[in-house]
């Protein structure tokens, strides 16, 4: 089974980040063409693909820019960023919608720390509504504790939403997602830096192996930890599978145009 | 399949590999106050490590370094259990010089167990320059024993000048730089290569793209060494990055276990891991 197993990556990235890391050499991978040759040598099909630009510059000149790149090439499927409505900047919310569609976006990512907004109903309450009603995921960065506080906050109002909760601190996280996982049936983690001995497996007995998605952190992390930890986990072979690629394929199939 | 190559793809197909039987040089073992362990038992983590083909393991307890109250006799009964498998660092809390004092008497007390010292300077509070630490470094420097020590980018109590100045006052230790200066990569890189003594220990690293690279570019080959914080980190998660890195395999043999095999002085520890 092990060699069987087909990957799709919900934790890709693409774009310069601002503060590139010191001492070693350019990151690969800054190019959706690279990124290609990366999940080529490494055998992932496919890829959720957020740009750094989102996170690091401007969420609208990064979405632009990921539309760009992604143009043409079936196996990324794009992660717009978020913003709150109020200051106007995602001009008419349908709309702009529409063209992330269009644009093969089938996830949105909140970079609220960065964006400096809360993760609260008055403040992205029109776009969760919208989210909501597509079925569209919404991808929550949990590296900090802050971070937890808002994504608690932003499900104790919207219990129904899609969240996948992404950049797991390496350090073992479960005292603060497991509660999540205990009472929001539509949160997952995405696994990247969940890399705990053991923890897979204890999650999957516990919450299922549905509530998990393979993820890289690709290019801060190289492909081949997690493909490893996952391909020998002790779990069943169609659970692996699931948290490959099936659990994020469902997750996309779910998506209402 | 991860990466191209003969490793690759045995760790790939058995998630072991009975030619390359890692070594693990920075272990712990049971609770700690800040993560759940699903897997933090003597007997869970040695399953662990067969899953994984870790022969090995060189660990301090959690308990050796976090709770003084037990000490080093939580190192001294898992070794004793599974001595085919497990070495334990003394652990030295800085804040009880006494119980320095009287762990070093004893080091003889309990031939097998101990390889070395491990110092955890970031959690405890003290610099390695502390004078606290002085008998420690002098006893490990008057023996040649291995000192890991957990090493910081930025830290005042384990960064580069810390680590310059222990290298450079104790040249007989051998010094593995666990985490490797963490983030400060040049630094790392220029202390490797001047003191013959110092070794870089991995864990926490090869889950970057990059540092790998750098220091088998740098020549740094053979004194770089594997390591997991086991039971923090998933062996197969290092390992898999390792793979992962743009290396070659006889780089990553001397990464998993021949390095390693060199500063133990063993070639053999009497444990077979079966494809």
């Amino acid at each position: 089974m092990t060699n069987d197993l087909e990957f799709f990556d919900a934790c890709a990235c693409i774009g310069l980040p601002a503060a590139a890391p010191v001492g070693v050499p350019d990151p690969p991978g800054a190019s959706a063409e690279e990124l290609l040759a990366a999940m080529d040598r490494a055998g992932i099909a496919k890829a959720l693909v957020w740009h750094a630009a989102q996170r690091d510059g401007d969420p609208l000149l990064g979405n632009d820019l990921l539309a760009e790149a992604l143009a043409g090439r079936d196996r990324l499927v794009g992660v717009w960023a978020i913003l709150p409505t109020q200051c106007g900047e995602l001009g008419d919310l349908d709309e702009w919608l529409g063209r992330a569609m269009a644009g093969n976006v089938r996830a949105f990512k909140a970079f609220c720390e960065q964006g400096r907004y809360l993760l609260r109903g008055e403040v992205i309450g029109d776009v969760v509504e919208r989210l909501l009603a597509a079925r569209l995921p919404l991808i929550l960065p949990v590296a900090t504790e802050p971070a937890w506080r808002d994504a608690y906050d932003l499900l104790a109002e919207f219990p129904e939403l899609t969240v996948i909760l992404t950049d797991l601190p390496s350090w073992g996280a479960d005292r603060y997602f497991r509660p999540l996982l205990g009472r929001y049936p539509n949160v997952h983690v995405e696994i990247s830096g969940y890399i705990v001995d053991g923890g897979l497996e204890a999650l999957v007995a516990d919450y299922g192996a549905a509530r998990a998605l393979f993820g890289s952190n690709y290019p801060v992390m190289p492909h081949g930890g997690m493909m490893l930890t996952l391909a020998h986990a002790e779990i069943d072979d169609a659970d692996k599978q699931a948290i490959a690629a099936g659990n994020l394929q469902r997750l996309i199939a779910k998506v209402r145009a | 399949m991860i990466a191209e190559g003969p490793l690759a793809e045995a760790f790939w197909r058995h998630g072991r590999c009975a030619a390359c039987p890692v070594i693990d040089m920075h272990g712990h073992m049971g609770r700690w106050r800040g993560i759940w362990f699903p897997r933090p038992s003597t007997e869970a983590m040695i399953r662990t490590m067969d899953s994984c083909g870790v022969r090995l393991l060189v660990f301090c307890h959690h308990h050796a370094l976090f709770a003084p109250d037990v000490g080093n006799d939580a190192n001294i009964e898992a070794v004793r259990k599974y001595p085919d498998r497990l070495r334990a660092y003394m652990g030295i809390n800085p804040n009880y010089p006494a119980a320095i004092a009287a762990d070093l008497r004893r080091y003889d007390d309990h031939p097998g167990v101990f390889v070395g010292l491990k110092l955890l300077a970031s959690y405890h509070g003290l610099p390695w320059d502390h004078p606290h630490f002085a008998p420690a470094w002098e006893f490990a420097n008057a023996r040649r024993l291995i000192v890991l020590g957990h090493t910081w980018g930025g830290s005042r109590i384990d960064g580069a000048e810390q680590v310059r100045q222990a290298a450079r006052r104790y040249p007989d230790v051998r010094l593995l730089l666990g985490h490797c200066i963490h983030g400060a990569w040049d630094d790392a890189v220029a202390i490797a290569r001047e003191f013959p003594n110092v070794h870089l220990e991995l864990t926490a690293v090869p889950r970057y793209q990059g540092p790998i690279e750098r220091f088998v570019a740098e020549g740094l080959t053979r004194k770089m060494l594997f390591g997991t914080d086991l039971p923090w980190f998933d062996p197969h998660h290092a390992i898999g990055a390792i793979l992962s890195a743009d290396i070659r395999d006889d780089d990553r043999h001397d990464i998993l276990h021949r390095n390693a095999e060199r500063l133990l002085g063993i070639a053999d520890c009497g444990f077979r891991i079966a494809d």
